[in-house]
């Protein structure tokens, strides 16, 4: 049995607005073994990134954890104190985010922002610490990396930001890495090349994967396992294979549909229909009743709970 | 070193008109002739000194003389005292460039914090109130802030001499009341800049990389919301090198302003133009000075 990484129970996490709180996050359960690669699915809103702000420990100043709990190799998040969380962050777990355009600081040299994290958490020298960040940008094949040391950020393609970022993001060993889409930004080809990319660098270290997307081609290229996310709440979960060989969910079933497939010529697309639901006005019972082809009177009063299925398969829906 | 010889050299035309409107305007606003001499001289001794001065001359001819002495480095000489026109405003520079340089680093140590704090703190109490103060001290005259300074700090408690100039005890009370308005507008410029910054996507970055608080807010925000701040800044310090005359008036300051308004007043041409040139080259060196460090702190912008 792989030894557990990381564990959230329950999280709940809102957001002050001029209209009260909102809770974008409600009561979301999972967690990840060592090694492993998860992958998080679920539209804009459905509350994966402000997930793992939350794990990381920065959230916008207006949104706050207020249930459940969050523990990583056995400590406590929730309680951690701000230096222990510093400690933490960008060493054992680190992240990468969406826009590689705009996530690197655009005023500081590639080299410094790398040199930085490892000062901080190994109290490396100058010296030491760009002897390493010239390994990391060759570790994630950047050309040339001596001199993209001395390179600003818009001197850099997006790829390379991309590139740059992970290997920022890796320069520690981290234990666990959070990656917020980080392809959805880049060209198609950058894309493939980002995947194999971190797919080799996982091989060869033990650092676990967080994949948070909604493109189900990069979970079939990376993930082990997926959570899929709807309105603030896990709606399934299950082993790769299992999830595209069997869909149980109507929302899993609606976002495989939406794959467009070569081989099939269909005249129109397959979509979900409707929207995901504002989190200031949640519709009553399962949260996917208004868009979901299943949904009867039922569904509209009772909310169903996270049900095992069988072993690692899970699913919130009482109509499959 | 290419893009600060082009921009010197575009400086050229911009001096040479400079030198014409200010040259036509000390020209129509009165004859210095009839303030020389005594209200009894005739016609002819007011003619004659207007020969001797070359005011007969038509006005092209008196405009490129004027050019030819200019670029000799002869500004002419002051009608009033008889001395030459440039040695009267650089022996007013030092007290100028004092009261300037205090100001702006009242303004900076004033501004810098509380803009920042204020920003990291945004719509807490502390906010309001620094926002509050910042429209006050804007609003604020800078001559009655001058005066209840005298008042309070010169005249009720004794700490502060009244005015004059004559070593550091001297400077602080005028670089309060200059410095506090610029803090005033710089406080306001750096919060709103720094907002700006903090929700950018790379502070979420330096917070995910483990970074102290204050390293993000204080390195990898203050650096990029510095930017628009110092144009600002270089603007304020050209404000303060050309007219200052109030607050110099208010505390017996012997700055250029008031050198440059007596000299208005009593029509003393030579004084005017060399004064006026000498601060059009010192706006023009600001905004250079502002351009380059722009630059410097913005790799985005390409050099030459």
């Amino acid at each position: 049995m792989a030894e557990k990484l990381m564990d959230i129970k329950d999280l709940k996490v809102r957001f002050k607005t001029e209209d009260g709180f909102i809770s974008t996050v409600n009561g979301v359960t999972f967690n990840m073994n060592e090694g492993e690669t998860l992958a998080i699915v679920g539209e804009s809103g459905s509350g994966k990134s402000v997930t793992s702000l939350a794990l990381m420990g920065i959230l916008p100043p207006n949104g706050e954890v207020y249930e459940g709990e969050m523990s990583f190799r056995d400590k406590n998040l929730r309680t951690l104190s701000k230096k222990d969380y510093r400690a933490l962050r960008g060493n054992e777990i680190s992240m990468i985010f969406q826009e590689p355009m705009t996530a690197l600081n655009p005023v500081f040299t590639v080299g410094y922002q790398l040199r930085e994290t490892l000062i901080v958490h190994f109290k490396m020298t100058k010296q030491q610490a760009n002897i390493r960040g010239i390994q990391m940008l060759e570790l994630v094949g950047i050309p040339d990396a001596e001199k993209a040391m001395g390179r600003f950020p818009h001197q850099l393609s997006g790829g390379m930001r991309q590139r740059v970022m992970i290997a920022m993001a890796l320069s520690c060993n981290p234990r666990l890495l959070i990656a917020d889409e980080p392809t959805t930004a880049l060209d198609v080809t950058i894309q493939a090349q980002i995947l194999t990319l971190m797919r080799n660098l996982k091989e060869k270290s033990n650092t676990s994967i967080m994949i948070i997307t909604h493109d189900l081609g990069v979970v079939a290229e990376l993930a082990d396992r997926v959570i899929v996310m709807y309105a603030g709440e896990v709606v399934e979960e299950a082993p790769i294979y299992e999830l595209f060989e069997n869909p149980l969910h109507p929302y899993t079933k609606g976002l495989m549909a939406s794959i467009p497939k070569v081989h099939d010529v269909v005249d129109d697309l397959y979509s979900i229909e409707g929207t995901v639901p504002n989190p200031a006005n949640m519709p009553s019972g399962c949260k996917f009743h208004p868009r979901c082809p299943l949904a009867d009177i039922e569904c509209t009063k009772i909310h169903p709970a996270l049900e095992y299925v069988n072993e690692g398969h899970a699913k919130r829906c009482i109509k499959v | 070193m290419k893009y600060l010889f082009q921009n010197l050299l575009k400086t050229i035309p911009v001096l040479l008109l400079i030198t014409l409107i200010v040259f036509l305007l000390v020209r129509v606003t009165g004859d210095p002739v009839s303030l020389m001499l005594p209200e009894t001289a005739t016609e002819e001794e007011r003619e004659s000194l207007r020969e001797a001065l070359g005011f007969n001359e038509p006005l092209p001819v008196q405009y490129f003389t004027y050019l030819g002495d200019l670029v000799r480095g002869d500004f002419g000489d002051s009608f009033r005292y008889n001395t030459d026109a440039m040695a009267l405003v650089l022996e007013r520079l030092p007290a100028t460039f004092e009261l300037a340089f205090a100001s702006m680093i009242v303004a900076i140590l004033i501004s810098v914090p509380l803009g920042i704090l204020s920003a990291v703190k945004r719509n807490s109490f502390f906010d309001l109130f620094i926002t509050g103060g910042a429209v006050l001290g804007k609003a604020m005259p800078s001559f009655w802030l001058g005066i209840m300074l005298i008042l309070f700090l010169a005249v009720n408690v004794q700490i502060f001499p009244v005015s004059g100039r004559d070593g550091f005890q001297h400077l602080i009370l005028p670089a309060l009341t200059l410095g506090t308005g610029i803090a005033a507008e710089m406080t306001r410029l750096i919060r709103s800049s720094m907002l700006e910054i903090l929700g950018q996507d790379f502070i979420r970055t330096a917070r995910s990389k483990g970074l102290k608080e204050g390293i993000v807010v204080n390195k990898h925000a203050f650096r990029n919301a510095l930017i628009p701040v110092v144009t600002i800044m270089a603007l304020q310090t050209s404000t303060l090198i050309g007219g200052t005359l109030i607050t110099e008036t208010v505390f017996a300051w012997p700055g250029l302003g008031q050198l440059l308004v007596q000299a208005v007043n009593l029509r003393d041409m030579s004084v005017v133009q060399a004064a006026t040139f000498l601060i059009a080259i010192f706006v023009i060196m600001s905004n250079l000075i502002a351009d380059l460090m722009y630059r410097m702190l913005d790799p985005r912008i390409k050099y030459d």
